[in-house]
């Protein structure tokens, strides 16, 4: 057996914990079985709604606290140096951490599926009990394995880890969890709750007709996958293992050709009007890149070391060192910037109807570059301890509180140098954002340069 | 057994490791001392593979620590300074979990934590919770963990912090006996006197650099520092030890002489009727003990 897997289960599985779940759990269910009345066709009756309800607070709210803490309690109980120093392969140390840690968890989420799945079973048949069984493994899987990605992220950040923080992962974890639930519920006959909207029983994806089920199955299976490899990789990074940068561009392509194919979803949207499917699919795709680009820059250690090391790397033409150090923000930016130049070139070539479209998207493409380029500079600065709320802060400032005192006092030609407008055709907006965003990163790549180390 | 070359290690406002080369042969223990913040911690860390250097290298017992860290870990064992026991697992569970971490095969595991708990002295507490030993035993289990795999290479951060005199002891003896399994050592402390006993080499890192740039031999078993003692001021006395054959000195005044000599009995009793025979009063004559804290003040103090 993994021994981290075995180190958990010698800890969470004691024959007095197990015990206890189980009882808890069957007076629940006798409980709800005694005071609700039975389902019918279409609605479950209260014991699965119970054991439904059990199974969120058990493996999904309960289960990312664990999967948070899996890491940084180690962190925290000063154990994390002698596992880093084991022989345990980051395969291993990852299952066996992020299941390990949880194994209480679905040890209860075990129980409330046979009760659930049961019901669901009897009432609506095998199939549709099989499906759901993989919807809630997914859930649980996704969600722990978001918190546990994020508390692996903190880890290698070298942040102090207080109760706030485990929190903050756990809470990662838990939107995972939402997002998983919210887009599932596209294909539940009752329609989603959180979204208010009714059922879909068709997705068009590249043109194509899929139901909605299998596709979302198929999609969650996919997301589960990518989730857990990422947890991987911050593994093998903490375990001081190198990464190539080949299986980030995998997810990049990955992302970018599955966001690109629910272009028939904006077909209909009046401010894309004339944009042909091509321009669509890069457009979402860019989109996609930009919002992973802002997530990584603020979630990755923008080391000043590691940043020196790049430069000393192309400095001496050791390229292929350089290109294996390159970060997952750099390169969602190159992303970015590669569909967005050939964004423009499609729309110039054939403008749509709103004729600010090119410029809005040059301009953005600048704001972007500055704002990236923000979070480094701030890492180089003094007090760099919280340099990420820093760089969060002034782009509060460039995004919310500078334009609202600007459209106070009646300059609203001034938000141009803020951020993208919409109805802006001319070239003003993207010189006035290159040329902010080429500002910001010449100094933060000349204060990389002259911050040299003093001696110890 | 480790080659250090041009070690560079830097945190983004310091240069905590400038360059360090230097080499330990095998079985050996090494002292490593220096001042707080010199970069004593990171360079253990660097060569435990648990930090990736700016530059240069470390190879330990022939791999790369930045190429092979998970090799490097089934043959090294290190105990940082400040460390965590899982408290709930009894002695016996936390050693078996640290043999299979350590790559330990299933079966193999139970029996290689009988026998790292025998060497700590912990036989009799296997089924005792961590949580519930003291803070020797604490430290016993801490070291049975690091070694429970028969690592090659043991790398120690200040293993004597927090013990009594005799688990001190203890102590030495035991990293001696380690050595003489075949086990290469480096030791980081504070307490110079204590390393006396059991280390043959010492770095002192000072600044991020290795003072005086390379190791020094501070203990030779078969050469060990004698000092002599005489009771009346003698001018000649440097010139006496300085021609004596076998016998190197390293320093003199009238009364006393340091020097290294053969621990022969027969060659150290003659050496004592000659200088007797010279008319010189001889008070004392016996191993140095201060050795290893008057080279590092020495060092510290020229660089």
């Amino acid at each position: 057996m993994n021994p981290e897997f075995q180190r958990n289960v010698w800890l969470e599985l004691t024959p007095r914990r197990l015990g206890l779940m189980v009882v808890l759990l069957a007076l629940a269910f006798l409980a709800a079985a005694l005071t609700g009345s039975a389902g019918n066709g279409l609605v479950l009756g209260p014991l699965s709604t119970t054991a439904e309800f059990l199974y969120y607070v058990i493996v999904v709210v309960w289960g990312t606290r664990n999967a948070a803490l899996a890491v940084i309690g180690e962190v925290q109980a000063r154990t994390w140096d002698m596992q880093r120093l084991s022989a345990i392969e980051p395969g291993a140390m990852t299952w066996g951490k992020l299941f390990g840690a949880t194994i209480y968890n679905w040890f209860g989420g075990a129980i409330c599926l046979v009760v659930l799945l049961g019901e669901t079973a009897l009432h609506k048949g095998v199939p549709t009990a099989f499906i759901a069984l993989v919807y809630y493994a997914a859930v649980g899987v996704i969600a722990q394995a978001a918190a546990f990605l994020a508390s692996l992220i903190a880890a290698r950040r070298r942040q102090a880890h207080s109760r706030l923080d485990v929190f903050l992962y756990q809470l990662v974890g838990l939107a995972a969890g939402v997002i998983v639930y919210t887009v599932w519920s596209v294909a539940d006959p009752a329609g989603s709750i959180l979204l208010r909207k009714a059922a879909t029983d068709f997705v068009i994806w590249w043109g194509w007709s899929f139901d909605t089920r299998p596709f979302l199955l198929a999609s969650l299976a996919v997301f589960a996958a990518w989730t857990l490899t990422a947890c991987y990789r911050e593994m093998r990074l903490e375990l001081k293992m190198q990464n190539g940068v080949l299986v980030w561009l995998g997810f990049l392509v990955f992302i970018g050709v599955y966001v690109a194919g629910f272009d028939a979803w904006l077909a209909s949207d009046k401010t894309m009007a004339g944009w042909d499917a091509a321009s669509l699919r890069l457009g979402l795709a860019a989109t996609t890149f930009a919002v992973l680009t802002y997530v990584v820059v603020v979630l990755e250690p923008k080391d000043r070391v590691h940043f020196r090391w790049l430069g000393s790397q192309l400095a001496s033409g050791r390229f292929a060192a350089a290109w294996n150090g390159l970060q997952a923000w750099m390169m969602a930016y190159v992303a970015v910037l590669l569909c967005g130049a050939v964004l423009l070139v499609l729309l110039l070539r054939h403008p749509p109807a709103e004729a600010g479209a090119p410029a809005f998207i040059a301009a953005g493409l600048g704001f972007l570059t500055r704002d990236v380029w923000i979070f480094v500079l701030m890492q180089t600065l003094p007090g760099r301890r919280r340099s990420d709320l820093a760089a969060l802060g002034v782009l509060l400032a460039l995004y919310v509180f500078a334009p609202a005192i600007l459209n106070g006092l009646g300059l609203k030609s001034m938000l141009a140098f803020f951020y993208p407008q919409p109805d802006e055709p001319s070239l003003l907006g993207p010189a006035v954002a290159w040329a902010e965003g080429i500002a910001v990163a010449a100094a933060a790549i000349g204060r990389i340069g002259l911050a040299k180390p003093a001696p110890a | 057994m480790i080659e250090v070359s041009n070690l560079v290690y830097e945190y983004p406002a310091v240069r905590a490791l400038d360059g360090v080369s230097f080499s330990v042969a095998p079985q050996t223990i090494t002292a490593l001392v220096g001042p707080n913040g010199a970069g004593k911690t990171t360079l253990l860390r660097c060569l435990a593979a648990l930090e990736a250097p700016y530059s240069g290298y470390v190879l330990l017992d022939g791999l790369d620590t930045a190429a092979a860290p998970r090799q490097i870990h089934t043959r090294l064992g290190y105990l940082p300074d400040f460390y965590g026991l899982y408290d709930e697992l009894s002695v016996r569970r936390a050693l078996i979990y640290a043999a299979r971490a350590h790559g330990i095969a299933d079966e193999a595991a139970p029996a290689a934590a009988e026998k790292a708990a025998q060497r700590v002295g912990l036989s009799d507490r296997l089924e005792t919770p961590a949580g519930e030993l003291s803070r020797g035993l604490r430290q016993r289990l801490a070291i049975a963990q690091t070694i429970v795999h028969e690592p090659r290479v043991l790398l120690l951060d200040e293993p004597a912090a927090g013990l009594d005199p005799q688990a001190r002891r203890d102590l030495s003896t035991m990293l001696l006996s380690l050595k003489d399994q075949g086990m290469t050592l480096v030791v980081s402390s504070h307490i110079l006197a204590e390393l006396e006993d059991y280390c043959s080499e010492m770095i002192i890192i000072e600044g991020g650099r290795i003072a005086g740039g390379k190791p020094v031999k501070v203990r030779d078993v078969e050469r060990p520092r004698y000092i002599l003692e005489v009771a009346t001021a003698r001018g000649d006395l440097k010139d006496f030890l300085s021609a004596r054959a076998g016998l190197d000195l390293i320093e003199a005044d009238e009364h006393h002489g340091l020097f290294t000599f053969t621990r022969n009995p027969g060659a150290r009793a003659k050496l004592i009727r000659d200088l007797v025979a010279a008319g010189f009063e001889v008070s004392s004559f016996g191993e140095a003990t201060k050795a290893l804290e008057e080279t590092y003040f020495a060092r510290v103090g020229r660089s």
